[in-house]
């Protein structure tokens, strides 16, 4: 033990310095210990509700969780041994067997922590399975989010999002025991609640039970085949960084995005939430009405498709004649607030570089 | 956006959205937050359960008035008025810093002398707010050692939009809430890269990071840097480019955004349409736009290409690209590449990061930031960021202004350009939703987003309601001097007595047929915010549920019974 006791605990015999408001938890794993939990999110208000985080404190009987119990100067931790694993591996076992198969996970939008866990603590999977009580919400007509009660094991890491972080307060638990539920105020669909559809809780439940909607999965492949790539949203000026899930077999190999996530939390501006537009309004990218092929105005105010080579020409032609005919400073080109910081300095540099111009500002000048 | 140049030296937020949290004291004006920045309306709700005190300022109960210590409900465009009261409150009580004024700033007894006259009663006549809130508010602030003002469009969608940014700069550099973590001055930006469009030079005034063109040590640089003659002419403004279309302005080019649904006045700008001889579009889908455009250009969209955007916190940060755009599609800075060779240049970039690496080196405030900088970070970079080893900056103005010395503006009250009168009685304002997207061209083609705000609405008050027999749901036709567009109304105690709301994204009712062109003195940012208005009824509703869920469900506090005025 460090005589330094009033600022270090002690992890599996190894001192560590406290830091303000630490737990347990996130000592030991400054540490380098893992602990599994399941209803814990950096975000929130530790609760407890899981158990997997249970870890031995020196001079305690009982073993206690590591998310909820500040860490006190002197302590001394185990996060480790027969005795701990032995609890994790009989409460994961407990969990599946009023949850579903594993296989069934692959459907959902992100790997089930629950399952990855029960195998990671080589939980039994043969116990016998009970028939689930948690009430069902009946088919709700919002557009995005699934409840699938089978899969909720109570962490209530989604009410607690909503009325956190969100703080909208749309849903709630509901019921007690095994029939605990997560429900809206009188069971309506999330369409007629205070819900914004920020999809928080599908983000950060740990078991698949709160979900996307089952069309905007469609053609989903399980998590691991898909390519997940870190952008920026094109939404407003926050700038959240979210992770676009390709399918890169899809589209005759260009790729396709099948679904956007949230980055861990700690990942910045966003802290790792999204609001609906950047979670969900991905649609207009594969939409039937984009444009493919440059397009030339006929005498007549039709349009016939035009190849590349030929629609610049054609651009560069009718700009160039402008500027003869009238200055260069009858020309104005709009640049967009959309598009990113390089294009918008090559537009600039169009105007004044190659037109001479400095009729130059971007749609939103705000 | 000039506004803040000219007062601090810089435009853009002077902290960062995660300091957000930390903030003592929230001042939010003319910023429907929850809906236009949910992710920082999270950061705030965050200060509040901490115990952070907020005041917000609107014309309209929004989400956050539901959450804030006091809603300052001020009549739209009396913005100036509030805030010269607060000046006066923070004088008169002898509030202000002034070590901070006299270390850090010039001009401060032009202010004094300007706002002596503002008293909270006066306000109070003009603004609607009660003098004693103005007072409460004004000792909050200056006294907060944390406190933070947030604003966006309500602020400068106005003909006065740049005094109101000065009025607000005056409160903090009076009290020295600057160049501090979680205090500041924040404009909230409405789209993903206004700040880095700003930044990148797609201004009439300035070449990138805000330097002017008619400054001929610029001039040089650029001359220099791009091989060519440059014009030390400043060009025009978006909103006068707009009037003068089809007059000066003969030939067009426009990436990225339909104008006709997104410039004010838009009536007047399809008659300059006719006249234009040449138009080049480059965007993802035919828009309104389109029907006047010679060439049209399909783009690749954010997911389909590289690049970076610059948000509100002046954080540069990467765009990746994550599958290839349709066949057919290019991505915006290839067309631009190729279009400059077909009028004879020779640009050669390969890749957007060697664009980025031009730009950064003719400007010291980007110099250290780079593509490959910003891949091996979670946060992106912050300007200032002056060379390779430089960590980025989180909040501006540290040691000092940056601008040598913060500039106080005085300004004076100037009505907004069009007030009600008989024939147009009500005031109206537009504003964004958070289900959709200015035009809405991305968000209209989202199933859910469209469901849950599939029409267009006005927000009319119970009693402008009743005067015109009009009932909750029913269709409505909105007329100004401009235009007129029919709509669903709903009844709702959110907006005041005399005021009516509009979200703008809408091309079947489109709110630009409806506001006034006219333009900020300064930034020409066109009044969306105020005119005058006036409303019939047309036929009943059918009883549709329009809002389903959310601040507008019944018993939501959208249409909660609120004490009637
Ligand atoms: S989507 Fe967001 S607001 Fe709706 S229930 Fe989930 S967490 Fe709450
Ligand atoms: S739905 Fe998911 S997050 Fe919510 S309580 Fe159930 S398991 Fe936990
Ligand atoms: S993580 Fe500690 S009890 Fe759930």
């Amino acid at each position: 033990m460090s005589d330094d006791g009033d600022s270090t605990i002690t992890v599996n015999g190894k001192a560590v310095a406290l830091e303000p408001n630490d737990t347990l938890l996130s000592a030991a794993r400054r540490a380098g210990a893992t602990i599994p939990t399941l209803c814990h999110d950096e975000r929130l208000k530790p609760v407890g509700a899981c158990r997997s985080c249970l870890v031995e404190v020196e001079g305690q009987r009982r073993l206690v969780p590591s998310c909820l119990t500040k860490a006190e100067p002197g302590a001394s931790v185990v996060t480790d041994n027969a005795r701990i694993r032995r609890h994790q591996s009989v409460l994961m076992a407990l969990y599946l067997a009023d949850n579903v198969d594993a296989a069934a996970t692959d459907d959902t939008a992100d790997a089930s922590e629950l399952h990855e866990l029960a195998e990671h603590v080589g939980a039994p999977l043969d116990w016998p399975r009970l028939e689930t009580i948690r009430e069902q919400r009946s088919i709700d007509r919002n557009p995005y989010i699934e409840f699938r009660a089978d899969r909720c094991i109570s962490c209530a890491r989604c009410t607690r999002y909503c009325d956190e972080v969100e703080s909208v307060s749309a849903i709630t638990l509901a019921g007690r025991g095994s029939a605990t539920t997560i429900a809206t105020a009188d069971q309506v669909s999330l369409m007629d609640s205070t819900c914004e559809m920020c999809g928080g809780c599908i983000a950060v439940c740990p078991t698949g039970a709160m979900t996307e909607k089952r069309p905007l999965l469609q053609l989903l492949k399980p998590a691991t085949q898909l390519k997940k790539v870190r952008t920026t949203c094109n939404y407003c000026g926050v700038g959240c960084q979210l992770d676009l899930n390709v399918d890169e077999a899809a589209n005759e190999g260009r790729g396709q995005v099948v679904k956007i996530t949230s980055p861990e939390p700690g990942t910045m501006p966003n802290d790792g939430n999204l609001c609906v537009k950047g979670r969900f309004a991905y649609n207009f990218v594969d939409h039937e009405d984009r444009l493919t092929t440059p397009l030339i105005r006929n005498a007549d105010g039709s349009y016939r498709e035009a190849p590349w080579d030929e629609a610049l020409a054609y651009a560069a032609k009718g700009l160039l004649g402008v500027k003869e005919r009238h200055g260069a400073d009858a020309l104005g080109f709009v640049s967009s607030s959309r598009c990113t910081m390089e294009e918008n300095y090559l537009v600039q540099k169009l105007a004044r570089a190659a037109f001479g111009t400095n009729n130059c500002h971007q749609c939103a000048a705000t | 956006m000039a506004g803040l140049v000219t007062t601090f030296g810089a435009g853009a937020m002077t902290n960062s959205i995660p300091e957000i949290r930390d903030a003592e004291f929230l001042f939010v004006i003319g910023s429907n937050t929850s809906e236009a920045h949910p992710i920082i309306a999270m950061e705030m709700k965050r200060a509040v359960a901490r115990g952070a005190t907020m005041v917000v300022a609107d014309p309209r109960r929004i989400w956050m008035t539901t959450i804030a210590d006091r809603h300052l409900m001020l009549r739209p465009g009396t913005d100036v008025w509030l805030l010269n009261a607060m000046a006066n409150v923070i004088i008169s009580e002898g509030l202000t810093d002034p070590e901070f004024i006299e270390r850090n700033t010039e001009q401060f007894e032009d202010v004094v002398a300007a706002v002596a006259e503002y008293t909270p009663e006066q306000a109070e006549i003009i603004t609607g707010v009660p003098a004693e809130d103005i007072r409460r508010t004004a000792r909050q602030y200056a006294t907060t050692e944390k406190a933070g003002i947030y604003y966006t469009l309500g602020i400068t969608e106005h003909s006065h939009g740049t005094d109101n940014v000065y009025a607000l700069s005056n409160l903090v550099l009076m009290t020295g809430h600057l160049g501090k973590p979680s205090a500041g001055l924040n404009p909230l930006r409405g789209q993903n890269n206004v700040q880095g469009a700003n930044d990148a030079g797609a201004s009439p005034v300035f070449y990138p990071g805000y330097q002017r063109v008619d400054d001929p040590a610029a001039q040089a640089k650029y001359e220099q840097l791009w091989g060519t003659k440059l014009s030390p002419e400043p060009g025009m403004n978006l909103n006068v480019m707009m009037k003068a279309v089809g007059d000066q302005i003969r030939g067009l080019f426009v990436m990225g955004e339909d104008i006709l649904l997104s410039e004010p006045n838009v009536k007047r700008l399809e008659e300059g349409m006719n006249g234009l001889e040449f138009l080049v579009l480059q965007d993802l889908f035919l828009n309104e736009t389109a029907r006047f455009a010679d060439v049209i250009l399909p783009a690749a969209c954010f997911v389909e290409k590289d690049g970076t955007f610059t948000n509100s916190d002046r954080r540069v940060q990467l765009v990746r690209k994550g599958v290839e755009p349709p066949p057919g599609a290019l991505a915006d800075w290839e067309i631009l590449k190729r279009l400059a060779n077909a009028v004879g240049m020779s640009w050669s970039y390969e890749h957007p990061r060697e664009i980025y690496r031009e730009m950064a080196q003719s400007v010291p405030n980007f110099a250290g930031i780079s593509h490959e900088r910003i891949s091996e970070r979670n946060d992106g970079l912050q300007w200032p960021c002056l060379d390779d080893e430089h960590p980025g900056t989180k909040f501006l103005h540290e040691g000092g202004v940056l601008r040598g010395k913060g500039q106080f503006q005085a300004v004076q009250y100037r009505p907004s350009y069009e007030l009600a009168d008989d024939d147009y009685s009500l005031l109206l304002s537009t504003g964004r939703t958070l289900y959709h997207y200015n035009a809405a061209t991305q968000t209209r083609r989202a199933p859910g987003l469209h469901a849950k705000q599939p029409e267009p609405f006005i927000e009319i008050h119970p009693k402008d309601a009743r005067r015109r027999g009009i009932a909750h749901g029913d269709w409505v036709s909105v007329t100004t001097r401009r235009g007129q567009v029919e709509c669903r109304a709903i009844v709702s105690r959110q907006v005041r007595r005399g005021c009516i709301w509009m979200p703008l994204h809408y091309a079947e009712a489109r709110a630009n047929l409806l506001t006034v062109d006219a333009g900020d003195p300064v930034t020409q940012t066109a009044e969306y915010k105020v005119c005058a208005a006036e409303v019939v009824k047309l036929r009943d509703g059918d009883g549709a549920n329009t809002f389903p869920g959310s601040f507008y469900a019944a018993g939501g506090p959208g249409v909660v019974a609120t004490p009637a005025e």
